[in-house]
């Protein structure tokens, strides 16, 4: 970024470059550096995951959904029209690492040999004491599990895992 | 912000400050950017039950070392902890953290892959787990770089099976389950999915 910064000062001295462009480039270029480098961490060959994007959800009623994930995990509702679809966010801004959870009104019937039997949830600053009474608030008295990592059933009795890090993560033994 | 440069740019042309200043101030800017970014993404709110990220996706299928190896050489996972019946693919290297997360204490998103009967005991219970009557019926990945030909090509040299196009930002494809996975880079995010 410095030698960036640099070669645009040394352009804007040499006339290469307008006041106009050195601002536009400037803040652009501050906007990606906010981003990190790791939207441009390919592999030189295949592709290199970077996490999950989102997961699409369907059920017979999108909103029973979606007022119950907003209600009890606290996502955030965009692109929702009343008809038969929302995105619930969380996690980082949208665009910058965020993931979301589309809620669907639609078939719940699959051909895949394959199923998402459930998606686990990273709760931080996990407090076993605030989280079961945060549960309790809302109606969700027996979660399963064990401490910092519990199992409750959404609406349509799919299996909803919310865990600490220390508790779940790829790489504890 | 370009106001801001504008007035610093300004600065130096009048040599009010040196060229050294004016990198530093614009390293500062940029840092300060990065941070504001990152403080946008912190809970609002009571933060007991707000969810931070997917912590892992639980995938069964018949076959869980075909489907890891199908997913490992797709996206190029790290394994982690594995049993006789799951293995665990890491969405980036051990110690690094998500994408766009700087808090310590959420990990890296993950799948576990197993197989398993489908009437094994929920989690700390003795009961069959509930059938649900919600479907996950895709997952969407995001991959660094994406560029939907260039993808679409290294898909199918990889041998991935019913590459088609998704929307305007990313493709579709079938794992050797039959199960629907899509892939895109950033642009497709919750304000442009379904918009």
């Amino acid at each position: 970024m410095e030698r960036f910064v640099a070669n645009l000062i040394k352009d804007f001295d040499a006339g290469k470059i307008g006041r106009r462009e050195f601002c536009e480039t400037m803040a652009l270029a501050f906007t990606v550096y906010a981003m990190g480098d790791a939207a441009n961490a390919a592999p030189a060959r295949g592709l290199q995951g970077l996490g999950i994007n989102h997961i699409s959800y369907n059920c017979a009623d999108y909103k029973k959904a979606r007022d119950f994930y907003t209600s009890v995990f606290g996502m955030g509702v965009v692109n929702d029209k009343g008809k038969d679809r929302a995105n619930l966010t969380f996690g980082p801004e949208a665009g910058k690492g965020g993931n979301f959870l589309v809620v669907r009104t639609a078939e719940t019937t699959t051909d895949a040999k394959a199923t998402v039997d459930h998606i686990a949830y990273t709760i931080p600053n996990w407090d076993e004491a605030k989280v079961r009474a945060a549960l309790k608030a809302k109606g969700l008295a027996n979660p399963t599990g064990r401490d910092g990592s519990l199992h409750v059933y959404d609406p349509f009795d799919y299996d909803v895992q919310f865990a600490s890090a220390a508790q779940e993560n790829a790489f504890r033994s | 912000m370009q106001g801001f440069i504008a007035t610093k740019l300004d600065d130096y042309a009048q040599g009010k400050i040196s060229r050294r200043k004016l990198i530093d101030i614009f390293m500062l800017a940029a840092t300060a950017t990065a941070a504001a970014e990152t403080a946008k993404a912190a809970p609002a709110a009571d933060p007991t039950l707000k969810v931070a990220l997917v912590n892992h996706v639980s995938y069964t299928c018949p076959n869980f070392r075909e489907a890891g190896d199908w997913y490992s050489k797709v996206f190029n996972m790290t394994p982690g902890r594995s049993s006789a019946n799951d293995v665990v693919l890491a969405f980036g290297k051990r110690g690094e953290k998500p994408y766009g997360v700087t808090a310590n204490d959420v990990p890296l998103s993950h799948m576990v892959i197993r197989t398993r009967d489908a009437n094994t005991p929920a989690a700390g219970t003795q009961e069959a787990r509930r059938k649900p009557r919600a479907l996950v019926q895709h997952m969407g990945y995001t991959v660094a770089n994406f560029e939907r030909e260039k993808v679409k090509a290294d898909l199918i040299a990889m041998g991935v099976q019913k590459v088609r196009d998704g929307g305007l930002y990313s493709l579709h494809m079938l794992d050797p389950f039959g199960y629907d996975v899509q892939i895109s880079g950033f642009a497709n995010n919750a304000l442009s999915d379904g918009a």
